[in-house]
C-alpha cells in the first residue's frame, strides 16, 4: 500500500526528471575535458600506426633496397613490389604499391624492414575520392616520407629506448 | 656392405662410401657446403664435422670413409659445437647482406646460419673486401660473399672441362677469379650459379628481379636441342623470371646448358607478336582471331580448289611439339597435300624411303658415358648438345676414347684421341676410308670404294679405324648436325649404316631439336604418323621451295635464318599467292606473309617432346600465352574446323597425343638394309688464290639455332655469338693479303653479303668458315662454295 503511494507521488512530481537535471546541473559548473577535434587533438603514441611512408637517407637516397621482406610478411597481401637493377648497379624497386583498403595497419612491414624504409606514420586523417586513390604508389609513399620525415624520425627516436 | 651406426640408427652402407653419403641415403641430415654428389670431394668448408667414436676430434663427414662398426654422432655436443664453430668462422668475412642478395631465401648459408650460427657476432674487426670481376653476360659476381667452397672451380675442372674459374691466393687472401680479364665462356657455365651455395655467383639476367619465395614453379622441356632437358620454369607476375634444371638422371642429370637456362629471355622479348595480323596492301593490320582464321581458311581452300592441294606446302620449325607436328600434317593431308616437312636445314633427301622411324641415338643417352669408343662425324658436340658432351667427357675420364671427323678443328671439352679435319666435301670420303679400314675383309661395294678414292689414304684413317675395333663395350658413331645438313648427307648416313651392319657399332643420327617427334608425328612428306606410308610422297623442303608453290604455311620458323635454301625462299614466297605464317615474334614474320597467327612458345603451350633416345616427355603449359597468342595445337585445331576437315575435334593436347603411338621400340636409326649408296660426287674444285673461290665450312652456332635463342639478349652478348664473320687461317690471310677486321664481299650464287675477316686456325687451307643462322649471313643460306672479293 505504501509502495503504491510512493510511486504515485514520484510519478506526479517528475522525480526521475529532477534527478537527471540535478546531475546535469552539478556537471555544468565543473572543469570540461572535451577535445575540440579537429581544432584540438589528443597526443598520440610514437608507436601509432597510421598511413605508410617510404623514407630516405639524409643524402636524399631512398632507403628501400627491394628486399621484399615487407611484401612477404604482410598478412593482408597489401604490398606489391617489382624490382630491378638500377643503372648504378644497386637493387631498387621499380614499383612499390600499398593497397590501403587491404592494409590492416598491423605494422609488420615496418618491423620486417632491415633499413627502416617502410614506416607507418601517425597520420590517420586521410580520405579517398575515388577507388584508384586507395593504392599509393612509390612516388606517393616517398612524398609522404619526405614531408613528414621530421615527425617520423622523432617518433622513432622516442620509441628507440623500448626496442 | 658394412654396418655403421649414425645417431643410434643402424645403417647398412656401401664399403668405401663417405659418412655423408651413407647419412644421405638414410635421410640423416648433415650440414654441408663444399660437398656435392656430382663433384669430387674437397673437404674444405668443414661444415660437415661430426663426432666419430674413438676419433680424437670431429671428422669431416664428406671425406671420412666409413668403416665397419663405426659409431657416428651428428648431433652430439661435440659435433654441434664443431659445426657452430665452423659457422662462426664462415660468417666472419661474410658481408651478411642477405636483403640485397639474390640468393636470399634459398641460400644454404642463410639456412644453416639460422641453425648453427650465433645471434650476435663476436667479430668486431674489419671484414675482407674483394673486387667483383666481370665474368661475362650470364654470371654476376659478388665475391665478398664467397665462402671458398670451390664448387665452381671443381665444376669447371671436372664437369665442364674448362677451368675458367680458379682460386688464387691462400687463407684470407684467397679469391675465386678468372684468368685476368677473361670471361667465363663455357656453354654450361650457368650451372655454377646453382652450385654456388652462397650469393657469390648469381644469374645476371635474373638479377634483383624476384625473390625465390614469390616464384611459381612449372615443369617444362627444353625445345632447343634433341636432348629434351627437364626444366623448372619459374614465373611471377605472368613472366618467366628464371629457368632452373629439374633433375632427371636419364636426361640432363642435375645440369642445364646455358642455352636452355637463359633462352627464356627470348620468351619475354618485346618482339613477341601479340595479335593476329592480316595483310592490307603492303602493311599488316591487327585483326581478331576469327577474321584471321577465316581469311586463312578461305585462301587455303580456294587455292586447293583452283590449283589442287599439291600447290600448298607446309614447313615446320623442328622446335615445335609433337602435337603441333601431328596436327600440321593432319591438316595438310586433310587438304590432300603431302607437302609437309620440318627438316629445314637438310639438303639431301635421297635416302628418305630407307630411313628408320626417326633419327636418334641407338645407345640411350644415360649409357653414353659407359661406351668405350665414340666417333663424332660432322658434329660439334660441345655446342650442339652441351650436356651430352659432358657425358662424353665422363666417358673419357673412365678410360674411353673419342675421335672426331670434322670439317674444321673444333675445340671440344674432352680429349680427342684422333682429330681428323677434312674439307667439308671430303667428309663422306674420309668416313668411307675409316669404314673400309674398320670393316676390313668384307667385300667393299663399288660406290663405297669410289667415295674413298676421292681422297688419298692416310695413316689417321687406319688409326681411327683401329681405335674403333677390338674393344670391350659399345662403339658409337655419331652423325651430328653438320653431317645431317651436309650436301651429301645420305652418303654419310649410308656409309655409317654400312659400317654398322658389318660391325657391332651403334649409330647416332642426331635430330635437330624436337625432330624425332616430327618424324613420329608424320611431319615428313613420305610418311604419315607412326611411320605409316603414303601412296605418293609429297615434296620435301628443297622441292617445296624450288617448285614455287601457290601457298606456304610457315610454322614457327624465321624463314631467312632457319632454312638452308634462303635465296630460293625469298622468291618462292614472293611468287606465292598466299603465305600463312605462324610466328611468335614480330620480326620473324616474312614480309610476304598474308595472314599471321601469333604463336605461343614452349613455356606457354602443352606439348610432347621426343628426345634422341626416344623418350617422350609431355608437359602442361607453364603460363598463359602473351597477348592474344595461342598454343600452336589449338590454332591448328581451329583452323582445321574452319576448313571443315574431318577429325579435328580434339579437346586437349592429350587427345592429339593419343593419336600417336609413343610406346616406341628401341631406337634403331641406321638406314634400312638395301639402301643404295649414292654415287661419289665429283672432286671439289681446288682452291687457288686467283679464283678466290673457297669451300665453306658451315654450321649453326649454339645461340643461333632457333628464333627463341636468337632473341635471348644475354646469350647474344656471349662470346659464342660473335661468329658471323669470314673465318680463315693465317696463311690464307697472307695469301689473300688481308688482315683481321678487313671487310670482304662474300658471294654465293646470286646473293652476297659483306662480312669481316677473322683469323681462325681451326679452318683448313682452301676453306673458310661462315656460320649460318644469323641475320648477317642469312643471304648466303647453306651455300657450300663462296667467292671472296676483298673490299679495298
Ligand atoms: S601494416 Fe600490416 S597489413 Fe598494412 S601493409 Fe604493413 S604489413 Fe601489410
Ligand atoms: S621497404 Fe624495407 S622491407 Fe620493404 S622492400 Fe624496401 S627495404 Fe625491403
Ligand atoms: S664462388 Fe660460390 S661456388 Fe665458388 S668458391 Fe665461392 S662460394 Fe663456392
Ligand atoms: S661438406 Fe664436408 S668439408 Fe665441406
Amino acid at each position: 500500500m505504501l509502495r503504491i503511494f510512493i510511486r504515485f507521488i514520484k510519478t506526479y512530481f517528475l522525480w526521475e526528471l529532477l534527478r537527471g537535471l540535478a546531475l546535469t546541473g552539478s556537471r555544468l559548473f565543473r572543469r570540461k575535458f572535451t577535445v575540440q577535434y579537429p581544432d584540438e587533438k589528443t597526443p598520440k603514441s610514437p608507436r601509432f600506426r597510421g598511413l605508410h611512408a617510404l623514407r630516405r637517407y639524409p643524402n636524399g637516397e631512398e632507403r628501400c633496397i627491394a628486399c621484399k621482406l615487407c611484401e612477404a610478411v604482410c598478412p593482408a597481401v597489401a604490398i606489391t613490389i617489382e624490382s630491378e637493377e638500377r643503372e648504378d648497379g644497386t637493387r631498387r624497386t621499380t614499383r612499390y604499391d600499398v593497397d590501403l583498403f587491404k592494409c590492416v595497419y598491423c605494422g609488420f612491414c615496418e618491423e620486417a624492414c632491415p633499413v627502416d624504409s617502410i614506416v607507418l606514420t601517425d597520420i590517420h586523417e586521410f580520405h579517398f575520392e575515388g577507388r584508384e586513390g586507395t593504392v599509393i604508389d612509390k612516388a606517393g609513399l616517398l612524398a609522404i616520407g619526405d614531408r613528414y620525415e621530421s615527425s617520423i624520425a622523432t617518433a622513432r627516436e622516442h620509441d628507440a629506448p623500448y626496442r | 656392405m658394412v654396418m655403421i651406426i649414425i645417431d643410434g640408427q643402424e645403417i647398412e652402407a656401401e664399403a668405401g662410401s663417405m659418412i655423408i653419403q651413407a647419412a644421405d641415403k638414410a635421410d640423416i641430415y648433415i650440414p654441408r657446403f663444399c660437398y656435392h654428389e656430382k663433384l669430387s670431394i674437397a673437404a674444405n668448408c668443414r661444415m660437415c664435422l661430426v663426432e666419430v667414436e674413438k676419433a680424437p676430434k670431429p671428422l669431416p663427414a664428406c671425406a671420412t670413409p666409413i668403416a665397419d662398426g663405426m659409431v657416428i654422432h651428428t648431433v652430439s655436443e661435440q659435433a654441434v659445437e664443431a659445426q657452430q664453430g665452423t659457422m662462426e668462422f664462415l660468417l666472419i668475412n661474410h658481408p651478411l647482406d642477405c636483403p640485397i642478395c639474390d640468393q636470399g631465401g634459398e641460400c644454404p648459408l642463410q639456412d644453416q646460419a639460422l641453425g648453427y650460427g650465433g645471434d650476435v657476432s663476436r667479430f668486431s674487426e674489419g671484414k675482407r673486401v674483394v673486387d667483383d670481376p666481370d665474368i661475362g653476360p650470364l654470371i654476376e659476381t659478388e665475391m665478398t660473399r664467397c665462402i671458398h667452397c670451390t664448387r665452381c672451380v671443381r665444376f669447371g675442372q671436372e664437369v665442364a672441362g674448362i677451368m675458367e674459374l680458379g682460386a688464387i691466393g691462400r687463407g684470407e687472401d684467397m679469391k675465386i677469379a678468372t684468368v685476368i680479364g677473361r670471361t667465363v665462356d663455357s656453354e654450361v657455365s650457368g650451372n655454377a650459379i646453382d652450385l654456388c651455395p652462397v650469393g657469390a655467383l648469381t644469374s645476371k639476367p635474373y638479377r634483383f628481379t624476384a625473390r625465390a619465395w614469390e616464384l611459381a614453379s612449372h615443369d617444362a622441356i627444353s625445345p632447343h636441342d634433341c636432348l629434351g632437358s627437364n626444366l623448372n620454369i619459374q614465373t611471377a607476375h605472368d613472366t618467366v623470371k628464371r629457368v632452373l634444371p629439374r633433375t632427371n638422371e636419364h636426361v640432363n642429370e642435375c645440369w642445364l646448358s646455358d642455352r636452355d637456362r637463359f633462352s627464356y629471355e627470348g620468351v619475354n622479348s618485346s618482339d613477341r607478336l601479340l595479335q593476329p595480323l592480316v595483310r592490307v596492301g603492303d602493311r599488316f593490320e591487327e585483326v581478331a582471331w576469327e577474321v584471321a582464321l577465316q581469311r586463312a581458311a578461305t585462301a587455303l581452300s580456294d587455292i586447293g580448289k583452283a590449283e589442287g592441294p599439291g600447290a600448298i606446302g607446309a614447313l615446320a620449325s623442328p622446335t615445335a611439339t609433337l602435337e603441333e607436328f601431328f596436327l600440321l600434317q593432319q591438316l595438310m593431308r586433310g587438304l590432300g597435300s603431302d607437302n609437309v616437312d620440318h627438316r629445314l636445314r637438310q639438303r639431301d633427301f635421297r635416302d628418305d624411303s630407307f630411313t628408320a622411324l626417326f633419327p636418334g641415338t641407338e645407345l640411350p643417352v644415360e649409357q653414353i658415358q659407359d661406351a668405350a669408343r665414340v666417333l663424332l662425324v660432322g658434329c660439334h658436340l660441345r655446342k650442339e648438345l652441351p650436356l651430352v658432351a659432358l657425358r662424353v667427357r665422363e666417358l673419357c675420364r673412365m678410360g674411353g676414347q673419342v675421335a672426331a671427323l670434322n670439317p674444321m678443328d673444333y675445340e671440344q671439352n674432352f680429349p680427342l684421341t684422333e682429330a681428323l679435319v677434312v674439307a667439308p666435301s671430303a667428309l663422306p670420303a674420309a668416313l668411307a676410308r675409316i669404314a673400309i679400314a674398320r670393316v676390313d675383309q668384307v667385300e667393299v661395294p663399288e660406290e663405297l670404294r669410289q667415295w674413298a678414292e676421292l681422297i688419298p689414304d692416310s695413316e689417321e684413317f687406319a688409326r681411327t679405324a683401329k681405335m674403333l675395333s677390338d674393344v670391350e663395350g659399345e662403339v658409337v658413331v655419331v652423325l651430328g648436325q653438320i653431317a645431317a645438313q651436309h650436301r651429301e648427307a645420305s652418303a654419310l648416313r649410308a656409309i655409317a649404316s654400312w659400317l654398322a651392319q658389318h660391325t657391332g657399332i651403334r649409330l647416332a643420327f642426331l635430330p635437330e631439336a624436337n625432330g624425332a617427334a616430327a618424324w613420329i608425328a608424320g611431319c615428313v612428306p613420305h610418311r604419315q604418323a607412326n611411320g605409316d606410308g603414303v601412296p605418293e610422297p609429297g615434296l620435301n623442303v628443297s622441292q617445296m621451295l624450288s617448285a614455287r608453290l601457290s601457298a606456304y604455311l610457315l610454322f614457327g620458323l624465321e624463314p631467312t635464318m632457319d632454312l638452308a635454301a634462303t635465296g630460293n625462299l625469298v622468291s618462292a614466297l614472293s611468287d606465292a599467292s598466299f603465305v600463312l605464317s605462324f610466328s611468335a615474334f614480330r620480326s620473324a614474320v616474312p614480309a610476304q606473309a598474308d595472314v599471321v597467327f601469333p604463336l605461343a612458345l614452349f613455356t606457354e603451350s602443352a606439348g610432347t617432346y621426343v628426345n634422341c633416345d626416344g623418350r617422350a616427355q609431355s608437359v602442361e603449359a607453364a603460363m598463359d600465352p602473351r597477348g592474344m597468342a595461342r598454343a600452336g595445337w589449338k590454332i591448328l585445331r581451329v583452323l582445321g574446323n574452319y576448313l571443315a576437315l574431318p577429325g579435328f575435334d580434339y579437346i586437349t593436347a592429350d587427345d592429339v597425343r593419343s593419336r600417336v603411338n609413343l610406346s616406341l621400340p628401341e631406337v634403331v636409326c641406321r638406314l634400312e638394309e638395301g639402301c643404295p649408296l649414292p654415287g661419289a660426287a665429283s672432286k671439289s674444285v681446288p682452291w687457288s688464290a686467283e679464283s678466290q673461290r673457297f669451300e665453306r665450312v658451315v654450321d649453326v652456332p649454339i645461340y643461333d639455332v632457333d628464333p627463341i635463342v636468337r632473341r635471348a639478349s644475354s646469350l647474344q652478348r656471349t662470346r659464342d655469338h660473335s661468329l658471323a664473320a669470314v673465318h680463315m687461317n693465317k696463311e690464307q690471310l697472307l695469301a689473300l693479303n688481308v688482315k683481321a677486321g678487313d671487310s670482304v664481299r662474300v658471294i654465293a650464287d646470286t646473293d652476297e653479303v659483306r662480312l669481316t675477316i677473322t683469323p681462325d686456325d681451326r679452318v683448313l687451307d682452301g676453306c673458310v668458315y661462315i656460320p649460318m643462322g644469323s641475320a648477317a649471313t642469312a643471304p648466303l643460306g647453306g651455300a657450300d662454295y663462296i667467292e671472296l672479293k676483298v673490299v679495298r
